[in-house]
């Protein structure tokens, strides 16, 4: 059995990295653009579940072969995505390659990368992440020196640090939010 | 609304608040608690907390991207040691006393501890944290309603007791570093500062008489770099640090450090001083020494890499 910091370790190391090409991989195979980030966070769910009985030497076949297992579970459940897709992804083992290398980022590509997901934020939101990272003010200090509720505070700096994260781990940086209903079947629900 | 739209969102604001002041146990045992109920929910914080943490670079350096500050980032500690330590052992001995002065003024008396070359310390603060000095520091506190410290000189380790609505401040060069319950290291070379930490959250704060106020919270694993230029926050984890902490049991401890590294770490302890000529300079060595036990060193490189090794009433010089 692998221990949380060692499986925390590797998530970070070797996982998210590769989250622009299993994006990309989704994106691809799946119908509903909508649908993209759930999936994305099962298949993270299963691989890390997976990995507990013994960390994968070869994350990437590893998190792929995931990524592709659960693509045709939930299409087979869904019925949404057609079975020659299914099909073709069965066939996946050599193509998974194409998507993309490894983000690799140094220190500075890294800063350039995190101030360009910060100019893309909306004006308030990226305020608030701005005095907190920035000048390292704390939520009441934030609240005081824009003269909003901590509440406010907390709602712009959730959605500001999930944007910022989506764009440093390669996505678009957007702000989401939630889909009315979520096109996934829910599997337990069947 | 998506679930997965919720456990982010959940998510994001633990990591938010974790980096909060206000963060206390029962907030930390909710959060072990929700990781613990499911993977989804594990996997949604890693992802937050390590990309959150990738922005820090922000953070670190203000909007001037500063090309030496990469290197920084990616180079070990060591390297800055050796940087650090060659500029600074003539910067040491100056005290910068008279700067830091008018920050004496709180409502305790001022305490003062000090520590010669090779000597180290352990001193009991009357609100139950300990300080630990490392060679040649000095340090002084004052312990009242507010708990402040001022780290003179050389290096400190401090295990602080958590008082609640009593922040505790170690004062060093143009930076305050508030504490907020926890384990850390500090050592000031001049105006630079090397900040580990080992337990518990830290802020490291420009003084506002500098002009700016930037900030940057760092968590165990983390050694933050500040310079007058900027502050590097770098993220070696836990046993990096503790490893940089091998001078609290009197060790040096070195992983494929080069000669005249390791040279500049000894002279740090010791008044007989190591002299390693250029060549030998850049040899590569690793292991883990007494600090204090020079002679020792030396017969080893003597003995294990057949290097000339030459004594003097208060210097060994070393040649290949």
């Amino acid at each position: 059995m692998a221990d949380e910091r060692a499986l925390n370790a590797w998530f970070c190391r070797e996982v998210l990295p590769l989250e622009g090409a299993l994006t990309q991989f989704i994106r691809r195979n799946w119908r509903v653009p909508a649908d993209v980030v759930d999936l994305r966070q099962d298949i993270y769910e299963r691989a890390l579940s997976g990995a507990r009985s013994g960390i994968p030497t070869h994350t990437r076949h590893y998190l792929f072969t995931v990524a592709r297992n659960h693509l045709i579970n939930r299409a087979k459940r869904g019925q949404i995505v057609s079975f020659e897709l299914v099909a073709d992804m069965a066939s996946f083992d050599a193509e998974y390659d194409r998507f993309g290398t490894e983000r690799q980022l140094n220190a500075r590509e890294e800063l350039r990368r995190a101030q360009a997901g910060l100019e893309q934020l909306p004006p308030r939101c990226r305020e608030v992440v701005r005095l907190r990272k920035v000048e390292g003010l704390s939520t009441r200090e934030t609240a005081d020196r824009l003269g909003i509720s901590i509440n406010t505070v907390e709602k712009q700096m959730t959605q500001g640090m999930r944007a910022l994260v989506d764009f440093m781990l390669g996505g678009s940086g957007r702000i989401s939010r939630p889909s009315i209903r979520s096109r996934i079947p829910r599997g337990d629900a069947r | 609304m998506s679930r997965t739209h919720d456990i982010e969102e959940r998510a994001a604001l633990f990591v938010h608040r974790r980096e909060d002041a206000s963060w206390s146990t029962t907030d930390q045992e909710n959060l072990d608690a929700w990781l613990a109920e499911s993977d989804a929910h594990k996997v949604a914080y890693w992802r937050l907390e390590h990309g959150w943490r990738e922005a820090d670079r922000i953070g670190s350096v203000g909007a001037i991207p500063m090309p030496a500050a990469a290197a920084w980032h990616r180079s070990a500690w060591p390297k800055f040691v050796a940087l650090a330590a060659c500029v600074g052992l003539f910067v040491l001995t100056l005290t910068l006393v008279p700067i830091d002065f008018w920050r004496g003024a709180t409502d305790a008396p001022v305490a003062r501890f000090e520590t010669g070359i090779g000597g180290h310390k352990v001193v009991a603060l009357a609100d139950e944290s300990r300080v630990e000095l490392n060679t040649d520091s000095i340090v002084r506190a004052s312990i009242g309603k507010e708990r402040a410290v001022w780290l003179d000189r050389g290096e400190a380790f401090f295990d602080v007791a958590h008082v609640e609505g009593r922040p505790f401040v170690v004062h060093a060069a143009n930076r305050s570093i508030r504490v907020l319950g926890t384990q850390f290291a500090v050592r000031r070379n001049g105006a630079n500062l090397t900040v580990a930490v080992l337990k518990g959250t830290v802020r490291v704060e420009e003084d506002p008489s500098s002009g700016s106020h930037r900030s940057v919270t760092i968590m165990p694993g983390d050694v933050a770099f500040a310079s007058e230029a900027g502050l590097l926050v770098t993220s070696g984890g836990v046993q990096n640090v503790q490893d940089l902490l091998a001078w609290r049991s009197g060790r040096l401890l070195f992983d494929n450090a080069t000669l005249g590294d390791a040279a500049s770490q000894f002279n740090r302890y010791n008044r007989k001083k190591l002299i390693v000529d250029k060549i030998a300079s850049d040899m590569h060595i690793g292991g883990t020494f007494d600090a204090r036990n020079v002679d020792a060193f030396a017969r080893l490189l003597r003995e294990a890499y057949g290097l000339k090794v030459r004594e003097d009433r208060d210097k060994i010089s070393v040649s290949s």
